[in-house]
């Protein structure tokens, strides 16, 4: 009777622990299908020439190029102060919204618009707002801020004036994303715990630095890979606003290679390109979970 | 006394402060929408002579005709200079031919529809009194009209486009809201690992998996089809279904499920019951994610669709080619945006949920 019993538990106890191996298989199917297989395609090809003969040639097309380095140092550049800019003034909104004003909700619709908004129709609007006869100086002119001849010429800037440009411009589509992510989140942690702060003595900003901040880490930390990842893609806009080359960055070096030249030759230089960004995307967001502690966290559960 | 008037004072202060912050951002997100807005219901000719250019499309346009010993002169009122400016050919005549092109370059020009005899109407008073100043409506949605004209395939494509959003949708939220799930509920071997792995997913430029996709797609027979490409588009879309999920169902205290286990339900039942209503708002967001991600995606769809594209590449490719022609670019942009802004709308109230009606 009793042995029974214990193999019943312990029919249990594995079938317990298979469950959660039973809800990821799909996502390894799916992923072993429509990303390994066509992944590592490409990654062989970027091994090989256009004759088919193993080779770096590749690689050391893309590393003797000076514009991949341009390109390197301005993706960096990019994704830094985008994502550090994004997250404070998100999070920063996310806050506000949290205290539940009167027209709250219309706001959050509001705040969501803009990231609902194609590339395309973002490009558009920015590459008619830019322009030295965009809308923007037509607004300044209307309003007589400046003169036909103080016309601010905003596109041809140099690279680090234009990349903030970008910044900017990201900012203004990303920051809802963000903000929605952190709001669940907030959302999730609920009133009491901070009431309890509050009750026993702390300042807001010692509750937000000791309870709301602490709470929130694996939200937060969903939100920054997200954007890490997605900053380093961001390649549309710049090419709508600067056309191929003028300010390249490295996923418009891919495009560049894979859509526009497109011959069989720079379609591996794209795939060598992509090899070499994935490479890069994997060290920066493994760099931000190792520094937040990410890791840590979840082996000491 | 003193002291509660003090903080009173102190609390409208905070609360007018609030509200000033509030409209300052919504300004800010407004303001270039608007022109973005404002510009598709432009004439080439508000948007191209005018300088500055208007900040409001105008509803009608000003015309002038006046005549010398050369023939009859067209001139059109321009809004920035605050009068008439030549407008069209030197000179016309009242020959059949000359009437006809005025009138098509009217429409292209400023987008106001008047017939070649109506014109004849116009010259007849220029005979009598030397010169006519007339008033013609504009064709509000003239460029929307052109735009989905000169895209012959549009409404097809946008079809095409909510298919593969739908497609996208149920495939990447039904299998990443279970992994997410598996995440956030069980401690498993290889679990750090795996979910980090899924995040490897999206940093492979998606146009490079395309290309070796095609091929991939072909072999199932779903080369150039919604579904083929929503299998595309799913593959960014479940890695970040699985976290956000992850961090949705994560909020949820276990002690829910377990007290509903110990009223007799099993994990299924408790999952349906009580963690799947209180997850909906996190997982409606999920799907507006997902279906924003795929309606907006252009450049995969570029590289894998041939004779069935979806729609923002109808808009893309048609952009491409009308460079500067900015308002009808706008007028593309706008109508491809619409969709997703009202889907937008319609999701919002499961993301409202998530404070206010849901306490967890």
């Amino acid at each position: 009777m009793a042995s029974l019993n214990l193999q019943t538990i312990l029919d249990k106890e594995t079938r317990k622990k298979m469950i959660p191996y039973m809800l990821i298989a799909p996502v390894i199917i799916y992923y072993f299908l429509f990303w390994i297989f066509p992944v590592l395609n490409a990654i062989i090809e970027s091994f090989k020439s256009i004759e088919g003969v193993w080779t770096l040639g590749n690689y050391i097309h893309i590393f003797k190029d000076p514009v991949f380095y341009r390109a390197l140092l301005n993706t960096a550049f990019l994704v830094f102060f985008s994502v550090t800019i994004e997250f404070i003034l998100a999070f920063g909104l996310a806050l506000l919204i949290n205290t539940k004003f009167k027209g709250s909700s219309f706001f959050l619709f509001l705040a969501m618009i803009p990231m609902a908004l194609p590339a395309v129709a973002v490009g558009a609007m920015w590459s008619s707002g830019l322009a030295t006869r965009g809308w923007m100086n037509s607004v300044l002119m209307t309003f007589k801020i400046v003169d036909d001849a103080g016309k601010i010429i905003f596109l041809a800037g140099g690279n680090i004036a234009s990349m903030w440009l970008i910044i900017l411009i990201d900012a203004w589509q990303v920051i809802p994303f963000v903000m929605i992510i952190l709001l669940a989140g907030l959302q999730g942690i609920g009133a009491e715990s901070r009431e309890a702060g509050y009750i026993f003595g702390g300042t807001k900003f010692q509750v937000l630095r000791k309870i709301t901040i602490p709470m929130l880490k694996p939200t937060i930390t969903t939100a920054m890979i997200l954007r890490i990842i997605s900053a380093i893609q961001i390649w549309l806009i710049i090419v709508m606003l600067f056309g191929f080359n003028r300010i390249p960055v490295l996923l418009e070096q891919v495009v560049l290679n894979v859509d526009e030249l497109g011959s069989d030759f720079f379609e591996r230089i794209g795939m060598a390109l992509s090899v070499i960004v994935a490479l890069i995307v994997s060290a920066a967001a493994i760099l931000y979970l190792k520094v937040s502690g990410s890791f840590e966290k979840e082996a000491e559960k | 006394m003193h002291r509660i008037i003090k903080r009173k004072l102190l609390r409208s202060a905070r609360i007018s402060s609030l509200y000033i912050i509030v409209a300052g951002i919504g300004f800010i997100i407004i303001f270039p929408m608007f022109f973005l807005f404002s510009f598709s219901f432009m004439s080439d000719y508000e948007t191209y002579s005018e300088w500055p250019k208007p900040l409001v499309p105008s509803f009608r346009a000003e015309f002038m005709i006046d005549k010398d010993a050369e023939g009859y002169h067209l001139h059109i009122y321009n809004k920035a200079d605050g009068a008439f400016a030549a407008f069209g050919p030197l000179f016309f005549t009242r020959a059949g031919e000359d009437l006809e092109n005025l009138q098509k370059f009217i429409k292209r020009q400023a987008n106001c529809a008047i017939t070649p005899s109506g014109i004849g109407e116009q010259l007849d008073v220029v005979d009598k009194e030397g010169r006519v100043e007339f008033t013609l409506k504009k064709e509000f949605l003239a460029n929307y009209i052109l735009f989905f004209q000169v895209t012959r395939d549009a409404p097809a494509a946008v079809m095409r486009s909510l298919m593969v959003a739908g497609f996208t949708i149920l495939i990447s939220l039904s299998i990443g809201g279970m992994a997410g799930y598996a995440f956030a509920r069980y401690y498993f071997k290889g679990k750090n690992l795996l979910k980090l792995s899924v995040l490897f997913v999206r940093m492979f430029p998606a146009v490079t998996i395309a290309i070796p996709m095609i091929i991939i797609l072909a072999r199932m027979g779903l080369a150039d089809q919604p579904l083929g490409l929503s299998f595309v588009y799913s593959v960014g879309q479940i890695s970040m279904n699985i976290w956000i999920t992850a961090s949705v169902f994560m909020a949820i205290p276990v002690s829910f499920e377990e007290a509903a286990m110990i009223f007799g339900t099993n994990r299924v039942g408790a999952f349906w019951h009580i963690t799947l209503p209180l997850a909906l708002p996190g997982l409606a967001a999920c799907a507006m994610y997902s279906f924003i991600g795929s309606w907006n995606e252009v450049i995969s769809a570029v590289v894998l669709t041939q004779f069935n594209p979806t729609f923002p590449v109808v808009v893309y490719k048609s952009l491409v080619g009308t460079q500067g022609q900015i308002n009808l670019v706008t007028a593309g942009s706008v109508a491809q945006a619409l969709p997703a802004i009202i889907f937008t709308l319609i999701i919002r109230k499961y993301i409202l949920q998530m404070w206010g009606g849901v306490r967890v």
